[in-house]
């Protein structure tokens, strides 16, 4: 008996061919050494800029690949340094 | 002992005045709680992520104090007071931070606006580095 092919829909051909794309690999910057722990700090604002989005939200660790800790960590000085007006809650366009 | 720092945001028309009157009642609350004063720093003028009390501008300062741990309750409540209630007019934002016990002092900090180099236009629309350059060439 022959088999009867299975019929992919065009979603799930589209999440496969996204999967195969070329990305960078994730890696967390504190935890490979390139940062030391001492600079996740709220008045390091050009280093915490880089953790942000376009509009100012806190990129997930999915994205930055931080480790769960330095990801907590970053989060906790982002908001200290919102508080005091060093970075902004959300980007005005 | 444990150290502490407080960066506080001020109105941007604070007078040098009100600056030495704020650093000497604050070493003087420091001393008057057994504390040390390490430093207090003004980081100078900033553009703000966001306006605060209608101001686009502000001008930072950071003060950085070692207590013992006995005397650190009495210290932080009333540093609290003195920056929210005594001088609410002319502080409008502060942080108290813990830098845990010898914590480390070096820090980074963004560049402010009196420390960036000026860039000024001459009737050529040549770029001038600084007010200084400019001066030095004249002479």
């Amino acid at each position: 008996m022959a088999k009867a092919k299975l019929k992919i829909s065009g979603r799930l051909l589209k999440k496969k061919t996204r999967k195969s794309g070329f990305s960078a690999a994730k890696r967390c910057r504190f935890t490979s050494g390139e940062l030391p722990e001492s600079a996740i700090d709220y008045k390091n604002v050009d280093l915490l800029k880089s953790f942000l989005t376009e509009r100012g939200k806190i990129l997930p660790s999915r994205i930055s690949g931080n480790a769960a800790y330095y990801q907590r960590k970053l989060s906790r000085e982002i908001r200290k340094s919102r508080t005091m007006a060093l970075l902004p809650y959300s980007q005005n366009y | 002992m444990m150290r502490y720092e407080v960066l506080f945001l001020t109105v941007p028309t604070i007078t040098s005045d009100e600056v030495t009157a704020i650093e000497t009642q604050c070493a003087a609350l420091i001393k008057e709680h057994k504390a040390f004063q390490i430093s207090f720093e003004r980081w100078g003028k900033y553009y703000l992520a966001f306006q605060v009390q209608k101001n686009d501008y502000g001008v930072y300062f950071l003060v950085r104090f070692e207590v013992e741990d006995k005397d650190k309750q009495p210290l932080l409540e009333a540093l609290k007071t003195f920056f929210a209630v005594k001088h609410n007019e002319l502080v409008m934002r502060f942080v108290i931070t813990a830098l845990g016990e010898n914590g480390a002092l070096e820090y980074h900090r963004p560049e402010s606006l009196d420390s960036a180099p000026s860039r000024e236009y001459n009737n050529n629309g040549y770029n001038r580095e600084s007010s200084e350059d400019v001066s030095a060439d004249l002479e």
